[in-house]
């Protein structure tokens, strides 16, 4: 089947399989390799993107579902050069370490943080639950979903 | 500049953060196939026939492969030999790429389907029909060595691998026991663990075939030793004729040390179809075919005198090796967990023992601490039920028991009882530091008075030495290592002054790619922008030994520095013939050398240009900046720590809720404070992981029943609280960065701690239960507080 | 995996018997099976289809009927290949004659999976068992009371 989807604000008309998901179109069709498989089973988030603004797991999402849809991935967070507050807090908050997760968390805490800008420490441990991290122990990511909650809100 | 000691943020960090990391999964090679391999559902069964044809007749299917057309190669070596006590040399089936008569456990290796696409080789596996004759299963060690259990090997009797012993000889041992003031015994399972890098491993296999030459990508820990096990020992093909890449690796944790049978046969596939091939393992594969960890089957006995002074130690272990021995499996319940059992206690007599046996599970091998959680489980479970039978405070117990500070240069190293001397060591600041964080008496007090008011608080404690950066090479070696244990580093200074480094090393999370130039930008005193590090990639640097065992600095690092110690001190020729001055009179310090007492100097950068455009030049000096070095270090380094848990438990539900967790841990010197606590806060996650929530079942046919993330229960956000941590500082005496490693520290103290916290609250309320078997679920704990 | 249970049928032991005896009676009334097609007197090739948990198969293979003493028990032997996995299940079953003409069904036995069905749905499949068990007694109470009016 043909979509046309607008990824990370650029228009593009594929054919793909029925069966094929959204998180294999993004990294097989498009090269978008920053969305990362990490299950079979929607567990682990790695593959978390935004189809219309809300974050969702794209290896549980047909690609024909998104016909139509804007998606956002982890290489279009950044605009015209400038990091999401996310990404900068990341970085000073150590909220990563062999990367794999990053992608997924950041996509998921972005969507978060636009309906709970200022979360308490319990929130954002709920809002987390869809997404493993194996390096971090999620006390960094915790740390860093605080501190660029407060410039966000700054 | 001064870089060494400050927390710079990672330089590694804007790739992964804008989703331009590499791993294998991401590289499209030109003509690229697609392999699926077709895995076993049995544990145990004959392989009576293997139909190929209709998946060789399906559109855009390549080729099909099944273990008869993979001839002479007989399959992946391990890298140690341990040996039974009576000298026997152990027993070291083969491990074929694809399995030619029976499989031995759920996922092995029946045939590979490779494809167009990899929709196309799974739609094609499917097809591929296997007629399977199924026998019984074993999956418990100790079951597994019992008369009449099911055989794994034809040529292992009883399943035994080997029967090793280290220590003083049993009859002392025992006798020591037998007139101690208390013995406390235990049995107890160290579960098995599964891995879990959210990275699934990947391989792609390619030959060049205008250049025959194999380039292997794979998501490894271990780069050149992957390349010396593939070329020397299982394909036998010449070693400067590969090329192993291994770009960014999403976390390893041990289970991608080893050389997996999947790269093999990926390089091996290429060949014989001429275009490259790229497996990426599912989760579901990963969780059958990650080696595992841990799978202790222990009884241990501590013998203490009256004042509580432990008088003997003694421990049996059956430790599960799996179906075939993964690279590193027979080091770890032995040489890397029986001489830890001395822990950081004065404990005079020591006998360990341990069987290694063959089951119908998959490998296991190193997983996070290999050997020196499961060595500090026993040890510290052991002192804290001691406390709680002989009514001591578990705290003092520790104190009166702690070997008394050493730095290793004033006083010498401490010879322990199983073969092991701990470089430098001061154990009780650290647990007095975390008393203090902890607030011991009012947490006493607390516990008391929640208690009345039907709460169940607990407190546990570890305390643990552990073992990092294995070495030297000839100990190792005389240990049954089949690979050296050094790393090898190379400082090239280009003509601008710009240094590139390369290191053996290999980066997965750890943040080598800062760290490692910190110390070079700090020694060089140069700005860290002026520094790059590459690893990763076998044609790039020149040998190394990889990431695992907390090596990385402690080693790699070693290198690195005996490196720059070169390039300074043909510099320092350089700047003595530029200034006319002898190189005597020099002092290098904010990237220039000056003459002693003048304000004559010259910069780094214009040395190395010198080197490189030698017109006015030492006459007798080569041109160029650039030298390699390989560090054997003269000791493994010996980090310990403190750490404390405090749980409430529902009486209810039996749920248990871990409210603090305390780690002090000394790591030796710091390069980045927070790199280090970032990898203490990985590793607390997944030893309190293994007390509360993980571990994997296999059921009595052989079947893991807990192979998805719907199943395994590893620990999310919400499972965990943040962590209160600190360090003391005892530098290693033996190494140029006085750096310890700090990889696995977290992941070995938790625990004990967690465990030991819950039977301290059930004691606290009467429930006199000396162990739950982990992960510490409602259900056992409600068990053990009902009946 | 333990399979057990007991259920009472509102109809003579002999009928009963005759009932499980019967190929087109069995995939009338057993959940998911869409073909039974005997092979001997007690060995039959069965189709079915069924989801378990996070997991769905279509299933191919034998049935077998053992050790049958006519009309008080017998055993069945079910080994079913999937694509997810394999199941190979041994249960005992007694027809007992209860009063009133009614007969219990007494089934007692084991079931071994293997392969993505264990690793992913042996969570479940006890759960499913159970309402599969439940769905198939309903339906064979149905078959008697059509049966009888």
């Amino acid at each position: 089947m043909e979509i046309t989807v607008k990824v990370n604000g650029k228009q593009v008309t594929r054919e793909v399989e029925g069966r094929t998901t959204l998180s294999t179109f993004l990294r097989e069709d498009l090269s978008l390799t920053g969305t990362h498989i990490g299950c079979d089973t929607s567990g682990c988030g790695a593959c978390t993107v935004h189809v219309d603004g809300k974050a969702v797991k794209s290896c549980t999402l047909l690609a024909g579902q998104v016909d139509g849809c804007e998606v956002k991935t982890i290489e279009g967070l950044a605009e015209n050069g400038k990091m999401h507050p996310l990404q900068d807090s990341f970085k000073e908050k150590h909220g990563l370490q062999c990367g794999f997760c990053t992608p997924g968390m950041i996509m998921l805490v972005s969507d978060f943080l636009e309906t709970n800008p200022s979360p308490s420490e319990d929130e954002i441990r709920h809002a987390l639950e869809g997404n493993f991290c194996r390096c971090t122990g999620y006390h960094n990511i915790v740390a860093a979903i605080k501190d660029a909650a407060e410039t966000m809100s700054a | 500049m001064s870089f060494i000691g400050k927390s710079v943020k990672r330089i590694e960090d804007k790739r992964f953060l804008t989703g331009k990391g590499k791993y294998t999964d991401d590289i499209k090679l030109v003509g690229m196939t697609h392999a699926h391999i077709v895995r076993s559902p049995y544990a145990h069964a004959k392989v009576l026939s293997i139909d190929t044809a209709a998946a060789k007749a399906h559109d855009g299917v390549v080729a099909v492969f099944v273990g008869s057309d993979i001839e002479g190669i007989v399959g992946v070596p391990t890298g140690w030999q341990v040996n039974f006590k009576n000298g026997d040399t152990m027993k070291e089936p083969a491990h074929p790429l694809l399995v030619r008569d029976n499989v031995r456990h759920v996922g092995d290796a029946v045939a590979v389907v490779i494809a167009e696409t990899k929709e196309i080789a799974r739609d094609a596996a499917d097809l591929v029909e296997v007629d399977y004759d199924v026998m019984d299963a074993v999956t418990d060690p100790k079951k597994a060595t019992a008369p009449g259990a099911p055989q794994v090997h034809p040529d292992a009797p009883n399943n035994i691998c080997f029967d090793w012993e280290l220590g003083n000889p049993v009859e002392e041992v025992d006798a020591a026991l037998a007139s101690a003031h208390h013995v406390t015994t235990l049995e107890f399972i160290n579960q098995r663990m599964i891995p879990n890098a959210m990275e699934p491993r990947s391989a792609i296999g390619h030959y060049d075939d205008a250049l025959d030459k194999y380039t292997l990508y794979t998501s490894t820990q271990n780069p050149h030793l992957i390349r010396l096990l593939l070329c020397a020992f299982v394909l036998g093909i010449p070693e400067h004729k590969v090329r192993i890449v291994s770009h960014d690796v999403g976390g390893g944790f041990g289970s991608k040390i080893f050389h997996y049978t999947e790269e093999a046969l990926m390089v091996w596939v290429s060949k014989q179809i001429n275009r490259p091939v790229k497996w990426t393992s599912d989760r579901s594969e990963a969780f059958m075919t990650d080696a595992h960890g841990r799978d202790h089957v222990t009884t241990a006995n501590m013998g203490f005198d009256k004042d509580g002074k432990i008088v003997a130690l003694k421990s049996d272990t059956f430790a599960n090796m799996g179906a075939y021995l993964a690279t590193f499996a027979p080091a770890v319940p032995t040489y890397l967990h029986g001489t830890l059992l001395q822990g950081l206690y004065t404990t005079p007599l020591i006998n360990v023992n341990v069987v290694a046996a063959f089951t119908h599970t998959n490998s296991v091998d190193a997983y996070r601490g290999a050997g020196r959680p499961e060595a500090t489980y026993l040890l510290e479970r052991l002192i804290d039920l001691g406390a709680l039978e002989m009514d001591m405070d578990p705290a003092e117990l520790r104190k009166k028991n702690f070997i008394p500070a050493f730095d290793g240069i004033e006083q010498p190293g401490y010879q322990t009882q199983v073969a092991l001397q701990y470089d430098s060591g001061d154990y009780q600041p650290v647990l007095d530091k975390a008393l203090e964080m902890v607030g011991y008496e009012d947490f006493r007090a607390e516990q008391k008075k929640s208690l009345e008011n039907g709460k169940l608080l607990g407190i546990g404690f570890s305390t643990y030495v552990e073992a990092c950066g294995i070495a030297p090479s000839a100990v190792v070696g005389a240990l049954g290592a089949r690979a050296g244990l050094f790393e090898s580093a190379q400082v090239r200074v280009q003509p601008t002054g710009k240094v590139s480094v390369y290191t053996g090393s290999h980066s997965h999370g750890q943040g080598h790619e800062t760290t490692f130039v910190q110390v070079v930008a700090d020694k060089l005193g140069i700005p860290m922008e002026d520094v790059d590090l590459i690893h990763g990639d076998s044609d790039a640097v020149a040998f190394g030994m990889g990431t695992y065992g907390s090596r990385s600095l402690a080693v790699g690092g070693s290198a690195i520095v005996k490196s720059i110690e070169k390039v300074l001190e043909k510099g320092a020729k350089i700047a003595a013939h530029k200034l006319e001055a002898s190189v005597d009179d020099l002092d290098y310090a904010e990237g220039k050398w000056t003459v002693k007492g003048t304000d004559r100097s010259i910069a780094f950068g214009d040395v190395s240009l010198t080197a490189y455009v030698p017109h006015d030049y030492p006459a007798d000096l080569e041109p160029g900046l650039d030298f390699s070095s390989f560090y054997d270090p003269a000791n493994f380094t010996y980090p310990f720590g403190c750490h404390i848990a405090i749980v409430e438990i529902d009486k209810e539900t039996g749920k248990v809720k871990l409210k603090r967790f305390i780690a002090v841990d000394d790591v030796g010197n710091v390069i980045n404070p927070m790199i280090v606590d970032g990898q203490i806060h990985g590793g607390l996650a997944q030893g309190i992981g293994q007390a509360l929530l993980e571990g994997a079942i296999y059921d009595e046919g052989g079947q893991l029943i807990n192979g998805s993330y719907m199943d395994y229960t590893m620990p999310r956000a919400d499972d965990l609280p943040s962590f209160e941590i600190d360090r003391t500082v005892t530098p290693c005496p033996h190494n140029p960065l006085g750096v310890k490693g700090a990889g696995e520290a977290g992941c070995i103290g938790s625990t004990p701690a967690v465990v030991n916290a819950v039977i301290d609250a059930l004691w606290k309320a009467g429930h006199k239960v000396k162990d739950i078997q982990m992960p510490m679920t409602s259900e056992r704990v409600w068990n053990a507080m009902n009946n | 995996m333990k399979l057990n249970g007991d259920h009472v049928l509102k109809a003579p032991r002999n009928v009963v018997w005759d009932m499980l005896m019967n190929p087109d009676q069995l995939v009338k009334i057993t959940p998911g099976i869409s073909e039974l097609n005997k092979r001997d007197e007690t060995n039959y090739e069965a189709v079915s289809e069924v989801k378990i948990g996070p997991v769905k198969g279509k299933f191919k293979g034998d049935l077998e009927l053992k050790d049958l003493v006519k009309p008080e028990s017998f055993t069945l032997v079910v080994t079913q290949q999937s694509k997810i996995g394999n199941v190979k299940a041994d249960v005992v079953i007694h027809l007992d004659e209860v009063g009133n003409g009614d007969t219990q069904i007494t089934f007692d036995g084991n079931a071994q999976m293997s392969g993505l069905l264990a690793r992913t749905g042996a969570r479940v499949v006890s759960g499913v068992a159970n309402s599969l068990t439940k769905q198939f007694f309903e339906a064979f109470d149905k078959e008697i009371e059509l049966m009888n009016t």
